[in-house]
């Protein structure tokens, strides 16, 4: 454990920006341009908090998660844990570091080997960080998977027969099996049933409170984020429009895309839902370039579409009330009746 | 909602029954499944993966294939019986009366073909004797129809120059082509994002409300029955377990599964803390399902109740047209009531 005291930020990222190079296409006689996947994205996530990313496909959520981790390596940017920069650490130290903060990917079909025991996939981590010797890591696993709501009887199984709910629930096993602060949770209940999903979303919580964890929940459900996170913050085009606490950033959304993003929403109550006021957007979310001038939801936005500003200059995420943040030239203009 | 015309039924499925047979034995993916569709409706069909939805909407088309089978019942589209016509028959009615669309646009288009290829066959396939032009005139129209920009020159393009909207405008408007009577929509917008998802139902929402299309829409996600049905079936384990007008279905759900289903799932704008009130376990296996309530081993209605695990239950039809497949429909769930606030 580190001797950081509670409150203080576990993870810091700043000005995080992963730019893809210009292509040569197949066949196509020009190259494309370079691609800003993520555009100086900063936040941080003190210990014990839930910070969600929300954002459509496309909106560089998994781009940001993976340059944070190093999957990938970050054109520029810093990502601190624990007062650590995690740019700065050769392999060693990064393999050594990565125990303490884990992903729990979305696919649960994909992510589990077929041909090993989900024990020994749990203890597969601790063995290569070699916490203990094999018979040790297997008890550690024994005892994960008991805690995720596994029983012991079906340990030494394959994935293949275990439900998605059950094979996501081996996931998160495999990553606090590692005793991880930070936990980054790639959309880990998507790919599950609805009437599981609550199952997992249970989990998760109770763990996070039995264990003291930190989660980065990154996820494209608002309704979701809204019930799982303490902190929220709203991609567009790589980069962030909006950040709040979630009862500001749902209850008062001042961002034109939260709240048009908030009334897409589909409720299952039709008699809100066929009353209320509905802003569907026009058009796609559409790749965004360096050299793009402007504010990137313009397109789309029914506030700053014919706004000269709005063509000219990027609004920069600025702070209007109690750390609720907002990259947008005029913030709260648009608002839907309840 | 419009008030329906309770006597002009255009889809009458009655007691359909679909098996699966491979190797460990029978899957019953559709059991025992009976509704009828006026014109103009649109229906929600709610399940989860599994359920057998896909299957029932696969065995309505008839391109239910080996090992899936059809052993009982009946499907009869504006009088026609379609269970057991040839499929030569079936092909001339299949997109022309009644069409499907696909959950993934990804799959249903050709890569290797341009947009106007897929419409212009869709258009050919029930009028061989439309011209080129003619055809490709209705081409661009169709396109336009389903607000896809440049429809003339866009009709050129290939399926991956589309955005995922775009190529679900582009299913929505080769099953639209000849303006059938019944349009399945299986998952039409899961693939979607959010925003999309709202262009893209609020398109279809139009196209069929101005072709008086009866549509049943099958899908996992209870937001968008709310928000586009008139009607909805509550599917689990290859039945209908609930069945009633939409307004009714929210508001007062009698089914177990129905409840626990609208209390599992948060919403926005409410701020829930705490655990949500989830259903444990997991859907049943299809392979064997047992004598009683499919339900039984997750329902906390039932509390080991001997005539849950015996006897499946009946249906009696309660106002309204309110159906329920439960022993115990009147009774509360006092434990879920109390998490659901």
């Amino acid at each position: 454990m580190s001797s950081t005291v509670a409150g203080a930020p576990l993870l810091v990222v700043e000005n995080m920006t992963k730019e893809f190079p210009a292509q040569r296409r197949f066949l196509a006689g020009k190259a494309s341009r370079p691609l800003l996947a993520v555009d100086h994205v900063s936040f941080s996530a003190t210990r014990g908090e839930t910070f969600g990313i929300v954002g459509e496909s496309g909106c560089g959520k998994s781009t940001l998660t993976r340059a944070i981790l190093r999957l990938i390596e970050p054109t520029s940017g810093h990502a601190y844990f624990d007062g650590i920069d995690l740019g700065s650490l050769d392999a060693t130290a990064l393999r050594a570091i990565r125990s303490r903060l884990q992903v729990v990917f979305q696919d649960p079909f994909s992510s589990l080997d077929p041909r090993m025991s989900i024990r020994d996939i749990v203890a597969e981590g601790l063995e290569i960080h070699g916490d203990g010797d094999r018979s040790e890591c297997r008890l550690r696993a024994a005892e994960m998977l008991e805690l995720v709501g596994i029983p012991p009887a079906v340990h030494g199984n394959r994935p293949d027969a275990f439900s998605g709910g059950q094979r996501q629930r081996v996931g998160v096993a495999r990553a606090l099996a590692m005793r991880p602060e930070l936990v980054f949770l790639d959309e880990p209940i998507s790919a599950l049933d609805v009437s599981i999903q609550a199952q997992v979303l249970n989990l998760l919580r109770r763990l996070q409170l039995e264990l003291g964890l930190t989660y980065v929940f990154i996820v494209h459900d608002l309704a979701i984020a809204e019930y799982f996170c303490d902190r929220v913050a709203v991609l567009y085009r790589g980069s962030i429009v909006e950040t709040g606490a979630r009862a500001q950033l749902f209850e008062a959304p001042l961002h034109p895309y939260t709240v048009a993003l908030l009334s897409a929403v589909p409720e299952p109550d039709p008699k809100r839902s066929r009353h209320r006021q509905r802003i569907v957007l026009q058009g796609d979310v559409a790749p965004v370039h360096s050299d793009t001038v402007g504010c990137r939801f313009r397109a789309r936005c029914p506030v700053g579409k014919d706004r000269a500003l709005c063509a000219t200059l990027s609004p920069p995420l600025q702070e209007r009330v109690d750390a609720h943040q907002v990259a947008c030239h005029f913030p709260g203009e648009l608002r839907v009746s309840p | 909602m419009s008030a329906l015309q309770p006597s002009n039924p255009v889809l009458v499925v009655a007691s359909l029954q679909t098996e699966f047979r491979i190797a460990r034995g029978k899957v019953q993916a559709v059991r025992d499944v009976s509704f009828t569709l006026e014109q103009g409706e649109r229906l929600g069909i709610v399940g989860e993966s599994g359920c057998g939805k896909s299957a029932m909407a696969l065995s309505i088309m008839g391109l239910i294939e080996p090992p899936g089978f059809i052993v009982a019942g009946s499907v009869k589209l504006v009088g026609q019986e379609l269970v057991g016509l040839p499929d030569r028959r079936l092909r001339k009615i299949r997109g022309r009366e009644i069409s499907l669309i696909y959950q993934d646009a990804s799959a249903a288009l050709d890569p290797v073909r341009s947009i106007g290829a897929h419409l212009l066959e869709a258009i050919r396939n029930h009028d061989a004797t439309i011209g080129r032009a003619a055809a490709r005139r209705r081409a661009v129209e169709l396109l336009r129809d389903v607000e896809v920009p440049n429809a003339e020159r866009r009709l050129n393009d290939y399926p991956h120059q589309y955005s995922g909207g775009m190529r679900q405008r582009v299913v929505i408007a080769c099953a639209l082509a000849h303006e059938p009577t019944v349009v399945i929509a299986d998952e039409p917008t899961t693939a979607l994002d959010v925003t999309t998802q709202a262009q893209v139902l609020t398109l279809l929402g139009r196209l069929v409300e101005e072709r008086r299309t009866a549509v049943v829409l099958i899908t996992h996600n209870l937001g968008i029955v709310a928000e586009f049905c008139d009607t909805v079936r509550v599917m689990y384990a290859g039945r209908f377990v609930e069945q009633a007008s939409t307004e009714t279905l929210f508001t007062t759900p009698r089914h177990p599964y129905t409840s626990a289903l609208l209390g599992s799932v948060p919403r926005v704008k409410q701020l829930l803390t705490g655990p949500l009130p989830a259903i444990g376990g997991s859907p049943p296996d299809l392979a064997s399902v047992g004598p009683g309530c499919a339900f039984a081993p997750r329902c906390l209605r039932s509390r080991g109740r001997e005539i849950c695990q015996t006897t499946a239950p009946a249906a009696p039809l309660r106002t309204d047209g309110h159906i329920v497949e439960c022993h115990f429909a009147d009774e509360d769930d006092a434990i879920l009531a109390d998490e659901t606030q």
